[in-house]
Protein backbone atom coordinates (compact mmCIF):
# COMPACT_ATOMS: atom_id res chain seq x y z
CA UNK A 1 0.00 0.00 0.00
CA UNK A 2 1.09 3.19 -1.12
CA UNK A 3 1.45 5.83 1.80
CA UNK A 4 -0.20 8.71 0.09
CA UNK A 5 0.68 11.31 2.65
CA UNK A 6 3.81 11.87 2.48
CA UNK A 7 3.76 12.23 -1.61
CA UNK A 8 0.81 14.71 -1.86
CA UNK A 9 -0.67 18.07 -0.02
CA UNK A 10 -4.36 19.23 -0.13
CA UNK A 11 -5.23 22.87 -0.73
CA UNK A 12 -9.02 23.07 0.07
CA UNK A 13 -11.34 26.12 -0.93
CA UNK A 14 -14.87 27.23 -0.06
CA UNK A 15 -17.22 27.32 -2.99
CA UNK A 16 -20.13 29.17 -1.66
CA UNK A 17 -21.89 28.17 1.19
CA UNK A 18 -22.39 24.29 -0.26
CA UNK A 19 -19.25 22.94 -1.44
CA UNK A 20 -15.71 23.14 -1.07
CA UNK A 21 -12.75 22.00 -3.55
CA UNK A 22 -10.17 19.84 -2.61
CA UNK A 23 -6.97 20.12 -5.10
CA UNK A 24 -4.57 17.71 -4.49
CA UNK A 25 -0.73 18.62 -5.20
CA UNK A 26 1.95 15.67 -5.98
CA UNK A 27 5.05 14.77 -8.20
CA UNK A 28 3.60 11.24 -8.96
CA UNK A 29 -0.22 11.83 -11.20
CA UNK A 30 -0.96 8.21 -9.49
CA UNK A 31 -0.55 8.96 -6.31
CA UNK A 32 -2.62 12.22 -6.73
CA UNK A 33 -5.56 9.90 -8.26
CA UNK A 34 -5.16 7.48 -5.54
CA UNK A 35 -5.68 10.13 -3.13
CA UNK A 36 -8.21 12.01 -4.91
CA UNK A 37 -10.44 8.89 -5.36
CA UNK A 38 -9.67 7.10 -2.12
CA UNK A 39 -11.09 10.39 -0.68
CA UNK A 40 -14.38 10.62 -2.73
CA UNK A 41 -14.80 7.45 -1.34
CA UNK A 42 -14.75 7.78 2.08
CA UNK A 43 -16.86 11.25 1.81
CA UNK A 44 -19.63 9.18 -0.37
CA UNK A 45 -19.65 6.47 1.98
CA UNK A 46 -21.02 8.75 4.41
CA UNK A 47 -17.20 9.69 6.05
CA UNK A 48 -18.42 12.73 7.26
CA UNK A 49 -22.22 12.75 6.64
CA UNK A 50 -24.69 11.33 4.70
CA UNK A 51 -25.79 14.29 2.60
CA UNK A 52 -22.22 15.06 1.83
CA UNK A 53 -21.22 14.38 -1.85
CA UNK A 54 -17.70 14.24 -4.17
CA UNK A 55 -17.18 14.18 -7.41
CA UNK A 56 -13.57 13.14 -7.67
CA UNK A 57 -12.18 14.22 -11.37
CA UNK A 58 -7.61 13.80 -11.34
CA UNK A 59 -6.32 16.28 -9.21
CA UNK A 60 -9.21 17.69 -7.01
CA UNK A 61 -12.49 16.34 -5.47
CA UNK A 62 -15.79 18.60 -5.56
CA UNK A 63 -17.69 18.36 -1.86
CA UNK A 64 -21.04 19.35 -1.79
CA UNK A 65 -22.90 19.65 1.47
CA UNK A 66 -26.56 20.97 2.60
CA UNK A 67 -25.60 24.08 4.07
CA UNK A 68 -28.43 23.00 6.79
CA UNK A 69 -26.46 20.46 8.70
CA UNK A 70 -22.74 21.35 8.23
CA UNK A 71 -19.71 24.17 6.69
CA UNK A 72 -17.01 24.26 4.05
CA UNK A 73 -15.29 25.55 7.67
CA UNK A 74 -16.35 22.45 9.23
CA UNK A 75 -16.06 19.87 6.03
CA UNK A 76 -12.41 21.43 5.57
CA UNK A 77 -11.31 20.90 9.03
CA UNK A 78 -12.42 17.07 8.89
CA UNK A 79 -11.28 16.37 5.63
CA UNK A 80 -7.74 17.66 7.11
CA UNK A 81 -7.31 15.41 9.40
CA UNK A 82 -8.75 12.08 7.49
CA UNK A 83 -6.34 9.30 7.29
CA UNK A 84 -5.33 8.92 4.05
CA UNK A 85 -4.29 5.01 4.93
CA UNK A 86 -7.53 4.27 6.41
CA UNK A 87 -9.94 1.85 4.56
CA UNK A 88 -12.53 3.38 2.49
CA UNK A 89 -15.03 0.46 2.37
CA UNK A 90 -16.78 -0.09 -1.27
CA UNK A 91 -16.13 3.59 -1.87
CA UNK A 92 -12.45 2.60 -3.58
CA UNK A 93 -11.60 3.32 -6.95
CA UNK A 94 -14.04 -0.09 -8.61
CA UNK A 95 -11.49 -1.72 -10.64
CA UNK A 96 -14.05 -4.23 -13.08
CA UNK A 97 -13.28 -4.50 -16.41
CA UNK A 98 -15.42 -3.31 -19.29
CA UNK A 99 -15.63 -4.21 -23.18
CA UNK A 100 -16.27 -1.86 -26.01
CA UNK A 101 -16.43 -3.35 -28.71
CA UNK A 102 -15.86 0.14 -31.29
CA UNK A 103 -16.86 0.59 -35.25
CA UNK A 104 -14.23 2.56 -36.11
CA UNK A 105 -13.68 5.07 -39.27
CA UNK A 106 -16.32 6.45 -41.77
CA UNK A 107 -19.40 7.96 -39.90
CA UNK A 108 -18.63 5.88 -36.76
CA UNK A 109 -15.58 8.07 -37.00
CA UNK A 110 -15.52 10.97 -38.91
CA UNK A 111 -11.93 12.00 -37.95
CA UNK A 112 -9.99 8.96 -37.69
CA UNK A 113 -7.87 9.47 -40.73
CA UNK A 114 -7.30 12.76 -40.15
CA UNK A 115 -5.61 11.63 -36.46
CA UNK A 116 -3.55 8.88 -38.41
CA UNK A 117 -2.25 12.07 -40.79
CA UNK A 118 -1.35 14.14 -37.50
CA UNK A 119 0.36 11.75 -35.83
CA UNK A 120 1.99 9.80 -38.91
CA UNK A 121 0.52 6.22 -38.68
CA UNK A 122 -1.80 4.52 -40.91
CA UNK A 123 -5.11 4.10 -39.84
CA UNK A 124 -4.92 -0.09 -38.66
CA UNK A 125 -1.77 1.22 -36.44
CA UNK A 126 -3.95 4.03 -34.65
CA UNK A 127 -7.13 1.40 -34.09
CA UNK A 128 -4.09 -1.16 -32.64
CA UNK A 129 -3.04 1.58 -30.56
CA UNK A 130 -6.43 2.03 -29.14
CA UNK A 131 -6.93 -1.47 -28.84
CA UNK A 132 -4.35 -2.04 -26.93
CA UNK A 133 -3.92 -2.16 -22.55
CA UNK A 134 -6.88 -1.87 -20.63
CA UNK A 135 -6.85 2.12 -20.17
CA UNK A 136 -8.56 3.15 -16.50
CA UNK A 137 -11.31 4.79 -16.12
CA UNK A 138 -9.96 8.33 -14.65
CA UNK A 139 -13.40 10.31 -13.64
CA UNK A 140 -16.80 10.81 -14.71
CA UNK A 141 -16.77 13.89 -17.22
CA UNK A 142 -19.63 16.33 -18.14
CA UNK A 143 -21.86 15.70 -19.75
CA UNK A 144 -23.59 12.63 -18.42
CA UNK A 145 -21.13 10.72 -17.19
CA UNK A 146 -18.58 10.57 -19.83
CA UNK A 147 -15.49 7.45 -18.90
CA UNK A 148 -12.39 9.50 -19.37
CA UNK A 149 -9.26 7.65 -19.99
CA UNK A 150 -5.32 7.82 -19.70
CA UNK A 151 -3.74 7.34 -23.34
CA UNK A 152 -3.54 5.90 -25.82
CA UNK A 153 0.61 6.66 -26.01
CA UNK A 154 0.00 8.98 -30.27
CA UNK A 155 3.33 10.56 -29.23
CA UNK A 156 2.17 13.78 -29.39
CA UNK A 157 -1.30 15.41 -28.16
CA UNK A 158 -4.17 15.26 -30.31
CA UNK A 159 -5.49 19.20 -31.06
CA UNK A 160 -9.47 19.43 -30.85
CA UNK A 161 -11.70 20.89 -33.23
CA UNK A 162 -11.22 24.67 -33.72
CA UNK A 163 -15.35 24.95 -33.87
CA UNK A 164 -16.79 21.92 -32.06
CA UNK A 165 -19.48 19.57 -33.62
CA UNK A 166 -23.06 20.83 -32.30
CA UNK A 167 -24.22 16.94 -31.95
CA UNK A 168 -21.72 13.61 -31.76
CA UNK A 169 -24.03 10.81 -31.20
CA UNK A 170 -24.41 8.43 -28.09
CA UNK A 171 -21.54 5.82 -27.83
CA UNK A 172 -18.84 7.72 -29.13
CA UNK A 173 -15.39 7.17 -29.05
CA UNK A 174 -13.02 10.61 -29.34
CA UNK A 175 -9.53 11.54 -28.97
CA UNK A 176 -8.21 15.03 -27.45
CA UNK A 177 -5.12 15.62 -25.93
CA UNK A 178 -3.75 12.57 -24.36
CA UNK A 179 -6.90 11.10 -23.76
CA UNK A 180 -9.70 9.10 -24.76
CA UNK A 181 -13.82 9.73 -23.71
CA UNK A 182 -16.93 7.40 -24.24
CA UNK A 183 -19.72 9.67 -24.61
CA UNK A 184 -23.35 7.89 -23.31
CA UNK A 185 -25.37 10.91 -24.90
CA UNK A 186 -25.72 13.25 -27.48
CA UNK A 187 -23.92 16.34 -27.21
CA UNK A 188 -22.18 19.11 -28.50
CA UNK A 189 -17.96 18.02 -28.24
CA UNK A 190 -14.58 19.28 -29.45
CA UNK A 191 -13.24 16.16 -29.26
CA UNK A 192 -11.78 13.80 -32.37
CA UNK A 193 -14.36 10.98 -32.85
CA UNK A 194 -12.29 8.34 -34.03
CA UNK A 195 -15.20 5.11 -33.72
CA UNK A 196 -18.48 4.26 -32.30
CA UNK A 197 -19.58 1.72 -29.60
CA UNK A 198 -22.88 -0.01 -30.48
CA UNK A 199 -23.56 -0.92 -26.52
CA UNK A 200 -26.12 1.19 -24.80
CA UNK A 201 -24.54 2.70 -22.09
CA UNK A 202 -26.98 4.47 -19.83
CA UNK A 203 -29.89 2.72 -18.49
CA UNK A 204 -33.06 5.09 -17.02
CA UNK A 205 -35.41 2.52 -17.34
CA UNK A 206 -35.19 0.77 -14.25
CA UNK A 207 -34.45 2.53 -11.06
CA UNK A 208 -31.15 0.85 -9.92
CA UNK A 209 -27.97 1.70 -8.93
CA UNK A 210 -26.35 0.73 -12.57
CA UNK A 211 -27.49 3.79 -14.26
CA UNK A 212 -24.36 4.14 -15.01
CA UNK A 213 -22.15 0.58 -15.37
CA UNK A 214 -18.65 1.80 -14.73
CA UNK A 215 -16.70 3.64 -11.74
CA UNK A 216 -13.31 5.72 -12.13
CA UNK A 217 -10.89 2.77 -11.48
CA UNK A 218 -12.66 0.55 -13.57
CA UNK A 219 -10.50 -1.18 -16.90
CA UNK A 220 -12.15 -0.68 -20.60
CA UNK A 221 -10.98 -3.24 -22.98
CA UNK A 222 -11.80 -1.45 -26.89
CA UNK A 223 -12.27 -4.47 -29.53
CA UNK A 224 -12.55 -3.64 -33.23
CA UNK A 225 -15.51 -4.74 -35.05
CA UNK A 226 -17.27 -4.17 -38.54
CA UNK A 227 -20.76 -3.11 -39.83
CA UNK A 228 -22.09 -6.41 -39.07
CA UNK A 229 -20.96 -6.99 -35.70
CA UNK A 230 -22.33 -3.32 -34.82
CA UNK A 231 -25.73 -4.29 -36.10
CA UNK A 232 -25.70 -7.41 -34.18
CA UNK A 233 -24.50 -5.73 -30.71
CA UNK A 234 -26.64 -2.41 -31.13
CA UNK A 235 -28.52 -1.91 -28.01
CA UNK A 236 -26.49 -4.36 -26.22
CA UNK A 237 -26.61 -2.88 -22.87
CA UNK A 238 -22.61 -2.15 -21.43
CA UNK A 239 -21.87 -4.19 -18.03
CA UNK A 240 -18.84 -5.97 -16.57
CA UNK A 241 -16.70 -8.88 -18.92
CA UNK A 242 -17.46 -11.06 -15.57
CA UNK A 243 -21.43 -10.46 -15.28
CA UNK A 244 -21.55 -12.06 -18.99
CA UNK B 1 -63.08 6.82 -14.77
CA UNK B 2 -60.87 5.72 -11.98
CA UNK B 3 -60.78 5.88 -8.63
CA UNK B 4 -57.51 6.77 -8.47
CA UNK B 5 -56.82 10.22 -7.88
CA UNK B 6 -55.77 12.13 -10.92
CA UNK B 7 -54.93 15.42 -11.90
CA UNK B 8 -55.88 16.71 -15.80
CA UNK B 9 -53.70 19.03 -17.17
CA UNK B 10 -55.48 21.38 -19.65
CA UNK B 11 -53.08 23.47 -20.24
CA UNK B 12 -49.15 23.75 -19.78
CA UNK B 13 -46.07 24.84 -21.42
CA UNK B 14 -42.62 24.93 -20.07
CA UNK B 15 -43.67 22.43 -17.20
CA UNK B 16 -41.95 19.53 -15.46
CA UNK B 17 -42.91 17.13 -11.97
CA UNK B 18 -39.04 17.30 -10.06
CA UNK B 19 -38.15 17.44 -6.98
CA UNK B 20 -34.76 18.76 -4.65
CA UNK B 21 -32.79 16.50 -6.83
CA UNK B 22 -30.88 13.66 -7.72
CA UNK B 23 -28.43 14.01 -5.00
CA UNK B 24 -26.72 10.31 -5.54
CA UNK B 25 -26.04 11.74 -8.95
CA UNK B 26 -23.14 13.72 -9.07
CA UNK B 27 -21.29 11.07 -7.87
CA UNK B 28 -21.85 9.10 -10.52
CA UNK B 29 -21.55 11.27 -13.34
CA UNK B 30 -24.82 12.67 -13.61
CA UNK B 31 -26.02 16.24 -12.79
CA UNK B 32 -28.46 16.71 -9.62
CA UNK B 33 -30.96 18.86 -11.18
CA UNK B 34 -34.20 19.38 -9.42
CA UNK B 35 -36.31 22.87 -8.71
CA UNK B 36 -34.56 25.53 -9.06
CA UNK B 37 -36.10 27.35 -6.55
CA UNK B 38 -35.15 24.72 -3.61
CA UNK B 39 -36.61 27.20 -0.83
CA UNK B 40 -40.21 27.55 -2.96
CA UNK B 41 -40.56 24.09 -3.88
CA UNK B 42 -39.58 22.93 -0.08
CA UNK B 43 -42.73 25.36 1.04
CA UNK B 44 -44.60 24.28 -1.41
CA UNK B 45 -44.37 20.59 -0.05
CA UNK B 46 -44.13 22.02 3.82
CA UNK B 47 -47.47 23.57 3.34
CA UNK B 48 -49.31 20.48 2.31
CA UNK B 49 -47.62 18.24 5.16
CA UNK B 50 -45.33 16.26 2.38
CA UNK B 51 -41.89 15.77 3.05
CA UNK B 52 -39.34 17.79 1.48
CA UNK B 53 -38.18 15.63 -1.44
CA UNK B 54 -41.64 14.59 -2.87
CA UNK B 55 -42.35 15.36 -6.03
CA UNK B 56 -44.29 18.62 -7.64
CA UNK B 57 -44.68 20.55 -10.42
CA UNK B 58 -42.23 23.27 -11.90
CA UNK B 59 -44.05 25.55 -14.44
CA UNK B 60 -41.40 27.57 -15.97
CA UNK B 61 -42.33 31.54 -17.97
CA UNK B 62 -45.82 30.40 -18.81
CA UNK B 63 -49.08 29.59 -16.53
CA UNK B 64 -50.80 25.71 -16.04
CA UNK B 65 -54.49 24.79 -15.33
CA UNK B 66 -55.44 21.43 -14.34
CA UNK B 67 -58.34 19.90 -12.35
CA UNK B 68 -58.62 17.29 -9.95
CA UNK B 69 -60.64 13.91 -10.20
CA UNK B 70 -61.06 13.93 -6.52
CA UNK B 71 -60.53 16.37 -3.59
CA UNK B 72 -57.06 16.99 -3.25
CA UNK B 73 -55.27 19.87 -0.86
CA UNK B 74 -52.65 21.62 -2.63
CA UNK B 75 -50.10 25.20 -2.61
CA UNK B 76 -48.43 27.36 -4.83
CA UNK B 77 -45.35 28.53 -4.09
CA UNK B 78 -42.57 30.55 -6.24
CA UNK B 79 -43.31 33.10 -8.59
CA UNK B 80 -45.57 35.98 -7.59
CA UNK B 81 -48.93 34.35 -9.17
CA UNK B 82 -52.72 33.92 -7.33
CA UNK B 83 -53.98 30.63 -7.76
CA UNK B 84 -57.81 30.76 -8.95
CA UNK B 85 -60.34 27.80 -8.79
CA UNK B 86 -63.00 28.48 -11.14
CA UNK B 87 -62.32 31.98 -11.75
CA UNK B 88 -61.86 32.84 -7.93
CA UNK B 89 -58.45 34.25 -6.88
CA UNK B 90 -56.55 32.56 -4.07
CA UNK B 91 -53.62 33.56 -1.90
CA UNK B 92 -50.35 31.43 -2.91
CA UNK B 93 -47.87 30.05 -0.14
CA UNK B 94 -50.80 28.71 1.86
CA UNK B 95 -52.79 25.14 1.76
CA UNK B 96 -55.72 25.30 -0.41
CA UNK B 97 -58.68 22.70 -0.75
CA UNK B 98 -59.50 22.01 -3.98
CA UNK B 99 -62.98 19.96 -4.98
CA UNK B 100 -63.28 17.41 -7.46
CA UNK B 101 -63.85 18.51 -10.69
CA UNK B 102 -62.52 22.09 -10.25
CA UNK B 103 -60.62 24.21 -12.66
CA UNK B 104 -57.11 25.28 -10.91
CA UNK B 105 -55.37 28.37 -12.99
CA UNK B 106 -51.69 29.12 -11.85
CA UNK B 107 -50.21 31.91 -13.71
CA UNK B 108 -46.82 33.31 -13.47
CA UNK B 109 -46.66 37.30 -13.24
CA UNK B 110 -43.77 38.91 -14.74
CA UNK B 111 -42.05 39.81 -11.78
CA UNK B 112 -40.69 36.24 -11.40
CA UNK B 113 -40.25 32.60 -13.95
CA UNK B 114 -41.05 29.49 -11.52
CA UNK B 115 -44.21 28.71 -9.82
CA UNK B 116 -44.38 25.47 -7.80
CA UNK B 117 -47.71 23.29 -7.39
CA UNK B 118 -47.48 20.50 -4.35
CA UNK B 119 -50.27 17.85 -4.09
CA UNK B 120 -50.63 16.45 -0.97
CA UNK B 121 -49.89 12.91 -1.19
CA UNK B 122 -47.96 13.93 -4.02
CA UNK B 123 -47.84 12.35 -7.85
CA UNK B 124 -46.76 8.81 -8.33
CA UNK B 125 -43.89 9.35 -11.28
CA UNK B 126 -40.92 6.68 -12.44
CA UNK B 127 -37.84 8.11 -10.16
CA UNK B 128 -34.03 7.19 -11.08
CA UNK B 129 -31.54 7.19 -8.42
CA UNK B 130 -34.31 8.17 -5.64
CA UNK B 131 -35.35 11.30 -7.76
CA UNK B 132 -37.87 12.15 -10.72
CA UNK B 133 -35.94 15.15 -11.44
CA UNK B 134 -36.06 15.24 -15.04
CA UNK B 135 -32.81 14.83 -17.03
CA UNK B 136 -33.05 16.13 -20.31
CA UNK B 137 -29.20 15.08 -21.31
CA UNK B 138 -30.17 11.29 -20.62
CA UNK B 139 -33.42 11.91 -21.53
CA UNK B 140 -35.28 11.18 -18.38
CA UNK B 141 -38.02 12.70 -16.43
CA UNK B 142 -42.28 13.61 -16.71
CA UNK B 143 -42.66 16.60 -18.70
CA UNK B 144 -45.92 18.26 -17.79
CA UNK B 145 -48.17 19.33 -21.27
CA UNK B 146 -51.63 19.67 -22.38
CA UNK B 147 -53.50 16.89 -22.07
CA UNK B 148 -51.19 14.83 -19.68
CA UNK B 149 -52.76 12.95 -16.61
CA UNK B 150 -50.82 12.72 -13.94
CA UNK B 151 -51.18 9.82 -10.92
CA UNK B 152 -52.19 11.27 -7.33
CA UNK B 153 -50.73 9.21 -4.42
CA UNK B 154 -54.08 10.18 -2.31
CA UNK B 155 -56.76 12.26 -2.70
CA UNK B 156 -57.82 14.54 0.42
CA UNK B 157 -60.95 15.83 2.30
CA UNK B 158 -61.82 19.67 1.96
CA UNK B 159 -60.70 22.08 4.56
CA UNK B 160 -61.16 25.54 3.18
CA UNK B 161 -64.35 26.77 4.81
CA UNK B 162 -66.60 27.79 1.76
CA UNK B 163 -68.70 30.24 3.47
CA UNK B 164 -65.56 32.38 3.55
CA UNK B 165 -64.28 31.52 0.69
CA UNK B 166 -61.14 31.32 2.33
CA UNK B 167 -58.33 28.87 3.01
CA UNK B 168 -58.18 28.50 6.74
CA UNK B 169 -54.41 27.98 7.85
CA UNK B 170 -52.06 30.52 8.11
CA UNK B 171 -48.71 28.42 8.63
CA UNK B 172 -46.10 31.73 9.00
CA UNK B 173 -44.70 32.49 5.71
CA UNK B 174 -44.18 36.35 5.41
CA UNK B 175 -46.04 37.99 3.15
CA UNK B 176 -42.92 39.46 1.10
CA UNK B 177 -41.71 35.51 0.86
CA UNK B 178 -41.95 35.49 -2.98
CA UNK B 179 -40.56 38.76 -3.77
CA UNK B 180 -37.74 38.60 -6.61
CA UNK B 181 -34.69 39.97 -5.68
CA UNK B 182 -32.27 41.29 -8.48
CA UNK B 183 -29.40 41.38 -6.08
CA UNK B 184 -27.47 38.06 -5.78
CA UNK B 185 -24.99 36.98 -3.00
CA UNK B 186 -21.88 35.55 -4.23
CA UNK B 187 -18.47 34.62 -2.41
CA UNK B 188 -15.33 34.72 -3.91
CA UNK B 189 -15.25 31.76 -6.05
CA UNK B 190 -11.96 29.07 -5.05
CA UNK B 191 -9.74 30.32 -8.69
CA UNK B 192 -11.03 34.33 -7.72
CA UNK B 193 -7.06 34.96 -7.21
CA UNK B 194 -6.63 34.46 -10.71
CA UNK B 195 -8.92 37.23 -11.93
CA UNK B 196 -6.68 39.74 -10.22
CA UNK B 197 -7.56 43.54 -9.21
CA UNK B 198 -10.04 42.90 -12.51
CA UNK B 199 -12.70 40.55 -9.92
CA UNK B 200 -13.91 44.06 -8.51
CA UNK B 201 -15.66 44.66 -11.78
CA UNK B 202 -18.03 41.69 -11.00
CA UNK B 203 -19.31 43.99 -7.80
CA UNK B 204 -19.23 47.23 -9.64
CA UNK B 205 -21.41 46.88 -12.26
CA UNK B 206 -24.60 46.10 -13.26
CA UNK B 207 -25.38 42.93 -15.72
CA UNK B 208 -28.79 42.06 -17.48
CA UNK B 209 -30.00 38.63 -17.62
CA UNK B 210 -30.03 37.62 -21.22
CA UNK B 211 -33.08 35.28 -23.13
CA UNK B 212 -29.72 32.11 -22.90
CA UNK B 213 -31.67 30.83 -19.31
CA UNK B 214 -32.28 27.09 -18.90
CA UNK B 215 -31.57 23.88 -15.86
CA UNK B 216 -28.07 23.97 -17.37
CA UNK B 217 -27.35 27.47 -16.80
CA UNK B 218 -28.20 31.49 -16.85
CA UNK B 219 -26.21 33.98 -19.30
CA UNK B 220 -25.47 37.33 -18.14
CA UNK B 221 -24.34 40.52 -20.56
CA UNK B 222 -22.29 42.95 -18.67
CA UNK B 223 -18.05 43.53 -18.26
CA UNK B 224 -16.27 40.06 -18.18
CA UNK B 225 -13.26 40.13 -15.51
CA UNK B 226 -10.32 38.38 -17.69
CA UNK B 227 -7.97 36.05 -15.80
CA UNK B 228 -4.68 37.68 -15.55
CA UNK B 229 -3.01 34.15 -15.54
CA UNK B 230 -2.98 31.89 -18.43
CA UNK B 231 -2.59 27.81 -18.91
CA UNK B 232 -5.15 25.04 -19.17
CA UNK B 233 -6.93 23.79 -16.12
CA UNK B 234 -7.75 20.09 -15.57
CA UNK B 235 -11.57 19.38 -15.81
CA UNK B 236 -12.44 19.36 -12.53
CA UNK B 237 -15.99 19.10 -10.68
CA UNK B 238 -17.50 22.94 -10.80
CA UNK B 239 -19.83 24.22 -7.86
CA UNK B 240 -23.97 24.96 -8.69
CA UNK B 241 -23.75 28.35 -8.60
CA UNK B 242 -20.13 28.93 -10.27
CA UNK B 243 -20.15 32.09 -12.16
CA UNK B 244 -17.39 31.55 -14.88
CA UNK B 245 -16.11 33.56 -17.61
CA UNK B 246 -16.22 31.99 -20.80
CA UNK B 247 -14.36 34.05 -23.91
CA UNK B 248 -17.22 36.46 -25.13
CA UNK B 249 -18.89 39.32 -23.14
CA UNK B 250 -21.27 37.25 -21.30
CA UNK B 251 -20.72 36.12 -17.67
CA UNK B 252 -22.07 32.46 -17.43
CA UNK B 253 -23.78 31.15 -13.71
CA UNK B 254 -24.48 27.51 -13.69
CA UNK B 255 -27.67 26.19 -12.31
CA UNK B 256 -28.36 22.53 -10.45
CA UNK B 257 -28.52 20.97 -14.81
CA UNK B 258 -24.96 21.85 -15.17
CA UNK B 259 -22.63 18.96 -16.38
CA UNK B 260 -20.44 17.95 -13.26
CA UNK B 261 -16.98 19.00 -14.41
CA UNK B 262 -15.56 21.64 -16.76
CA UNK B 263 -12.62 23.19 -17.34
CA UNK B 264 -13.16 26.91 -16.79
CA UNK B 265 -12.13 28.78 -13.82
CA UNK B 266 -14.37 29.94 -11.20
CA UNK B 267 -14.83 33.48 -10.33
CA UNK B 268 -17.24 33.43 -7.45
CA UNK B 269 -20.21 31.13 -6.45
CA UNK B 270 -23.63 32.05 -5.74
CA UNK B 271 -25.02 31.30 -2.13
CA UNK B 272 -27.95 29.05 -1.92
CA UNK B 273 -30.57 31.85 -1.08
CA UNK B 274 -29.09 33.56 -4.49
CA UNK B 275 -29.37 30.50 -6.17
CA UNK B 276 -33.71 30.41 -5.50
CA UNK B 277 -33.44 34.08 -6.56
CA UNK B 278 -31.85 33.84 -9.64
CA UNK B 279 -34.03 30.82 -10.32
CA UNK B 280 -37.14 33.50 -10.44
CA UNK B 281 -34.83 35.56 -12.79
CA UNK B 282 -36.41 37.02 -16.01
CA UNK B 283 -34.48 37.84 -19.41
CA UNK B 284 -33.93 41.44 -19.35
CA UNK B 285 -33.77 42.23 -15.88
CA UNK B 286 -30.53 44.01 -14.56
CA UNK B 287 -29.15 42.40 -11.67
CA UNK B 288 -26.11 42.69 -9.24
CA UNK B 289 -23.33 40.80 -7.70
CA UNK B 290 -23.04 41.44 -4.00
CA UNK B 291 -20.31 39.98 -2.48
CA UNK B 292 -20.58 38.23 0.92
CA UNK B 293 -18.88 35.54 3.06
CA UNK B 294 -19.65 31.71 3.46
CA UNK B 295 -20.36 32.20 7.44
CA UNK B 296 -23.18 34.93 6.57
CA UNK B 297 -24.68 33.20 3.76
CA UNK B 298 -24.82 29.95 5.92
CA UNK B 299 -26.86 32.18 8.17
CA UNK B 300 -29.23 33.28 5.64
CA UNK B 301 -29.81 29.74 4.32
CA UNK B 302 -30.36 28.57 8.01
CA UNK B 303 -33.11 31.43 8.56
CA UNK B 304 -34.73 30.33 5.69
CA UNK B 305 -35.07 26.23 6.39
CA UNK B 306 -35.79 26.95 10.14
CA UNK B 307 -38.63 28.90 8.83
CA UNK B 308 -39.80 26.31 6.75
CA UNK B 309 -39.39 23.61 9.52
CA UNK B 310 -41.66 25.91 11.69
CA UNK B 311 -44.42 25.75 8.43
CA UNK B 312 -43.83 21.70 8.17
CA UNK B 313 -44.61 21.32 11.66
CA UNK B 314 -47.62 23.64 12.53
CA UNK B 315 -49.07 21.87 8.57
CA UNK B 316 -47.94 18.44 10.05
CA UNK B 317 -49.77 19.13 13.10
CA UNK B 318 -52.89 20.75 11.50
CA UNK B 319 -53.58 18.48 9.52
CA UNK B 320 -52.80 15.71 12.03
CA UNK B 321 -55.57 17.22 14.21
CA UNK B 322 -58.03 17.16 11.37
CA UNK B 323 -58.18 13.50 10.45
Amino acid sequence: MTDTRAATTMAISLCGDAAVRVAVDGDDTDQVWTAVHRLAGWLNHGGIHPTVTAVPTYDAVLVEFDPYYTTGEEIASLIRSWDTAAPVGEGGAAGGVIDVPVLFGGEAGPDLEWVADVVGHPVPKIIDLVCAGEPLIRCLGGPAASAMMDGPDFGLPIPRLATPRLRVPPGAVSVAGRQTVIGPVAAPSGWRQIGRTPLDILRTDTDTDTVVPYRPGDRVRFLPIDETGYAELLGTPMRYRHDD
Amino acid sequence: MTDRPQLYVDSARVCVVTDLGRVAGPARGLAVNGALDQFAARAANALVGNAPTDPLIEATGFGITFRPSHDVLLSVTGAPAEPAVDGRAHPAWTPLSVRAGETVRVGISDAGLRAYVAVHGSFDVPRLMGSCAPDSMIGFGTQVASGTVLPLLRSHPPLVNRRFGATVFHFGIPRDVGRVCSVLDVVDGPDAAEFGPGLQRLYDSPYTVTPRINHVGMRVAGPVPRRSVTGEVLSRGVPIGAVEAPTGDELLVLMRGRGITAGYPVLAVLTSRALDHAAQLRPGQTIRFHRTTASAATAAYLERRRLLDRVALRARTAFAALV
